[in-house]
């Protein structure tokens, strides 16, 4: 029961992409499957598929209780059965007994848990959730995406879901997809994609990598080509065992850690070191190292 | 600092010193420029309601013809003899008739626009819309009046679609049907529908410009059929244009009195009533009775409307 956060820049296809596998978009070439089967002349209403809305889009002029039934009503299931349904799809997502107020009457972390169980109580097979989270504050965000991966687990189908956060995405997926102009460009587990990003864009987007050009890659004996290197695996080391030397240029003090600037003639290397650690002057030589495989090599950009 | 100073005291003459005035005083200004159209709203229009309504309870004396100043509610009791009931009950038919009418065939054109058309075709469908506003009135019923008569292009073309038959059958129906359509209720029909039908569209394209597009998508997408997302998405949401449509449909129908007079049978309107009595007969309070009879209906809707929650979401 996968998690599958498609994650990109803004405008780079991520809600076309829902919006083809909800029926709404509809492709000019090629095939939307869900699980095998293809969809692509079957209107939204008849897809296995359910959207939690950007914006959450509850029926106004409907109380919460007839929004999350709204799915088994238009299947023509009787109002009690209905009702009942709903009350315990709105105890699933700990809004119990708010069934009878007005969307307007709701914060906007619970519209989000009704927009939910709208659509969870239609028994999807697969989620569709388009930035959910986005129009949350930080804390509330953080506090319902545990939420969300905490349900996705209790429920058990599959969730697409899109965000331009990159925190977000890394934790709380089981697959990503990196998207950009409309493709796919990396598609794996949270940590491949974070220590083994394929292309630049993906190094680039993926936390702070030093992206590293072809003629520093051949300074420090690796091929020529780039290659991406997280700040946090490098280290200070003796001047015999440096890998790369530069001059210290600028310090950022970030609690814990300390963003260190090297410049290596016309480039720069940023690295993430202990704050505990002491450093010479701006200005000075300072000698950098780090593991054999940290350097990693990235394919062209498409 | 000093220089400061000999700007701030320069007296700037009389309309600096109002100026500062109201600034110092926000409810002033706001007094000032709302105290003419309240003296406007007040005096010319509740005035003259107030007024109505007074002499709608006078009385006419029978014998002299003078207007008598007591109060009474016999002027009221004419109104239900059978002959001025009719009057108000052909008039409220024919109200509802056009206000429903109007209410299916706008929602269509306004959807199409509010939904689908864009750039130039939106900006066609305005003209299109307000065209028929911007020409004159009488011109409008007179060349309608021409399009329904007998040798009118209506009629011609029936014939010639071999048709002739379906508008006779149409024509012979008792009490709507006549001599031609533009001596028919029929015909007067199909005028004040015309003629109101810009004052539904419009309301009702900006209600469902209003309802937002994801709306429409979650219905679809919890698989709601597209009959279903009208009914119990789109037209809820759109209920208050509607009802703001209806309100200008239903009572310009019910206060018109050319149309009637042009288009039509001989049979009269609640307008054309008021105007026959304050005028030729001199029956001023029973004129001002049939004119408060459109604001009580129109009072009774907007009531009902309300209860209904259609109003709510205006």
């Amino acid at each position: 029961m996968p998690f599958l956060p498609c994650w990109g820049l803004p405008g780079s296809g991520k809600t076309t992409c829902l919006r083809l596998i909800s029926g709404f978009e509809r492709p000019t070439s090629g095939e939307i499957r869900i699980f095998d089967k293809v969809f692509n002349e079957v209107p939204p209403n008849r897809r296995p598929v359910n959207t939690v809305f950007q914006d959450y889009a509850l029926f106004p002029h409907l109380d919460v209780r007839d929004n999350v039934a709204y799915g088994p009503m238009v299947r023509g299931i009787g109002r009690q059965q209905r009702h009942a349904e709903a009350d315990r799809m709105l105890e699933l997502v700990k809004l119990g007994g708010l069934g009878r107020r007005s969307p307007a009457q709701l914060s906007g972390g619970q519209r989000q848990r009704v927009a939910l169980a709208r659509a969870l109580i239609n028994k999807p097979r697969v989620l569709l959730l388009d930035e959910p989270l986005g129009a949350l504050d930080l804390k509330l965000r953080e506090q319902m995406q545990e939420e969300l991966k905490s349900l996705q687990e209790t429920v058990g189908i599959t969730f697409v879901f899109v965000t331009h956060d990159q925190g977000e995405a890394l934790s709380m997926s089981d697959y990503i997809a990196v998207i950009n102009n409309g493709r796919v460009v990396q598609y794996g587990s949270p940590q491949q994609v974070y220590d083994l990003p394929r292309t630049r864009f993906v190094a680039g987007f993926v936390g702070s990598s030093n992206l590293v050009p072809p003629e520093l890659s051949e300074q420090v004996g690796a091929a020529s080509r780039w290659h991406s290197l997280r700040p946090e695996t490098i280290s200070l080391v003796a001047a015999e065992r440096a890998q790369i030397s530069g001059r210290l240029h600028s310090v950022r003090y970030l609690g814990s850690m300390q963003r260190v600037q090297v410049r290596v003639g016309v480039h720069s290397i940023d690295a993430v070191l202990p704050a505990s650690i002491q450093l010479p002057e701006h200005g000075s030589r300072i000698h950098l190292g780090w593991p054999g495989n940290a350097l990693n090599p990235l394919e062209d950009d498409a | 600092m000093t220089a400061v100073a000999a700007v701030n005291s320069k007296t700037h003459g009389i309309w600096g010193r109002i100026s500062d005035l109201m600034w110092r005083k926000p409810g002033l200004l706001v007094a000032t420029l709302l105290s003419l159209p309240i003296l406007w709203l007040g005096i010319i229009y509740l005035g003259s309601l107030f007024t109505l309504l007074l002499q709608s309870f006078y009385s006419i004396d029978e014998f002299s013809g003078m207007i008598r100043r007591e109060f009474t509610l016999k002027t009221y009791g004419e109104l239900l003899s059978p002959a001025n009931f009719d009057i108000i009950l052909r008039t409220f038919l024919m109200a509802c008739a056009v206000t429903i009418s109007a209410a299916f065939i706008a929602f269509p054109i306004a959807y199409y626009a509010a939904r689908y058309a864009r750039g130039r075709l939106k900006a066609l469908f305005y003209l299109a819309v307000m065209l028929p506003l911007w020409s004159s009135y009488l011109v409008k019923i007179y060349a309608w009046k021409l399009i329904l008569a007998k040798e009118g292009i209506v009629n011609w073309l029936v014939s010639e679609l071999g048709l002739s038959f379906l508008l006779n059958a149409l024509l012979s129906v008792p009490v709507i049907g006549g001599n031609s359509l533009s001596v028919s209720y029929v015909g007067t029909y199909l005028v004040l529908l015309y003629v109101w039908l810009p004052f539904m569209i419009l309301p009702v394209q900006a209600a469902l410009e209003r309802v937002p597009t994801n709306l429409i998508e979650a219905s679809r997408d919890l698989g709601g059929t597209q009959r279903q997302t009208l009914r119990i998405v789109i037209i809820p949401l759109a209920m208050p244009g509607i009802i703001a449509g209806s309100i200008f449909t239903f009572s310009l129908t019910l206060g018109d009195f050319i149309v009637p007079q042009i288009i039509g049978t001989s049979r009269r309107f609640i307008g054309q009533a008021v105007y026959a009595h304050q005028g030729t007969a001199g029956n001023i309070p029973l004129a001002a009775a049939f004119a408060v009879v459109p604001i009580v209906i129109m009072t009774i809707y907007l009531w009902v409307a309300k209860r209904q929650g259609a109003l709510d979401a205006l």
